[in-house]
């Protein structure tokens, strides 16, 4: 037994998938031909079966985002808004300061003014260069500290040493004083000796 | 069925811009179908329930990758699709599809009890290819162009897989038919 040429028709018409324009047409040949009126009358009355199985509850909701803890809270939309890395610069910027400051006390660094309203990427760079320009400023006073104070002391070490110099010198010139007074007389005491003695022979 | 689709797709549009509550309401309005086309492939509720969670989760991990976004049924059945194939690859690897088919035997309300069971054995005993092809036809209503995008197919084959499937439904319930309509 050959297939009806139009059977593909016949079963897109029971499941709804025929254009409105080919439908009328397909019922007058489903009401002339026997094998299509079967095939027809066959799914229609299979998916009546079928559907005799109702869908079933969903045993509980999808706790995706229905529940508001998957949503995110203030505070991670704030630190999401890119304040963390504003933050994160600000106390870099505030422990190199503090570093700066506990190296060389005496040191006072003129905090760099914040931008509120610039963006936080201009923010950022401008509290790194403020802190960096602010840390070669520390470091420089201190050399010139250093400096001065390493001037100072070698010019008192010179000082000293040329006092002690000095010193020695005076001692010296003392010795040879005596040495020479000393000298003159016993050579005065051996003169007399001689004269003595040499005159009563 | 217009109308549906323009407000999904307006929904899908809020989800794109970060508005999580319309992906809720896209959930709620999709939950139902896509728990119950697993559920009839899998046959264990627990296990369609977990995969529906893991289905909505991955359509709005890659909501952005929907191209049409009046087709979000056909996308997230897709990927229904992809996960139930998915699971039964990792869970049983050494067994066939066709032997997992578990569904609770209950007789539906209203209807002759041995109607109902003989329905779902009816069914049991399809190739998963063509089961799948019924569900999403009969009790989903997909269109034949939308079951092949869902599926992955060509038309033909769906309608192929489709027609086999209810000729060994109608042969097999024939007899049942005739018993619980007496």
């Amino acid at each position: 037994m050959s297939v009806c040429e139009r059977i593909e028709e016949v079963r897109d018409y029971a499941f709804g998938e025929l254009p409105e324009g080919k439908r009328g047409a397909v019922e007058e040949h489903v009401a002339g031909c026997a094998q299509c009126s079967a095939e027809l009358d066959g799914l229609q009355l299979t998916t009546a079966a079928l559907r005799i199985l109702p869908d079933q509850e969903i045993p509980q909701r999808i706790a995706f985002v229905s529940d508001k803890v998957f949503a995110p809270s203030g505070f991670s939309k704030w630190f999401g808004a890119g304040w963390l890395n504003f933050a994160s610069a600000c106390v870099v910027a505030a422990g190199l300061v503090g570093a700066a400051f506990a190296y060389r006390p005496v040191v006072t660094i003129a905090a760099p003014a914040p931008v509120v309203t610039a963006a936080k990427m201009d923010v950022t760079a401008q509290m790194n260069e403020a802190v960096t320009q602010a840390v070669d400023q520390a470091v420089a006073r201190i050399r010139a500290e250093d400096a001065r104070v390493m001037d100072a002391a070698l010019a008192a070490s010179e000082l000293k040493h040329e006092k002690q110099h000095r010193e020695l010198l005076a001692a010296m010139d003392e010795n040879l004083t005596y040495l020479q007074k000393r000298y003159s007389s016993v050579t005065m005491l051996a003169s007399s000796d001689a004269m003595r003695f040499g005159g009563g022979q | 069925m217009i109308f549906r689709a323009v407000e999904d797709a307006d929904l899908i549009s809020r989800v794109r811009k970060g508005d999580i509550e319309g992906f809720n309401i896209l959930v709620s309005r999709w939950e139902k179908r896509v728990f119950n086309y697993l559920l009839r492939l899998l046959g264990s509720p627990d296990d369609a329930l977990d995969l529906s969670q893991d289905v909505f989760l991955k359509a709005y991990q890659n909501i952005r990758k929907l191209d049409d976004p009046a087709r979000f049924g056909p996308w997230v059945f897709r990927i229904a699709h992809n996960e139930a194939y998915s699971f039964f690859r990792k869970r049983r690897p050494e067994t066939a599809l066709e032997d997992t088919n578990v569904i609770e035997r209950r007789a539906a309300p209203g209807f002759a009890p041995d109607l109902s069971l003989a329905v779902t054995a009816a069914l049991d005993r399809l190739h998963p290819d063509q089961r799948e092809a019924v569900v999403l036809k009969v009790y989903q209503g997909f269109k034949f162009e939308e079951m092949a995008e869902i599926l992955g197919s060509p038309v033909s084959t769906v309608k192929s897989r489709l027609y086999t499937a209810l000729e060994l439904l109608k042969n097999e319930l024939a007899p049942v038919n005739i018993r619980g309509t007496r």
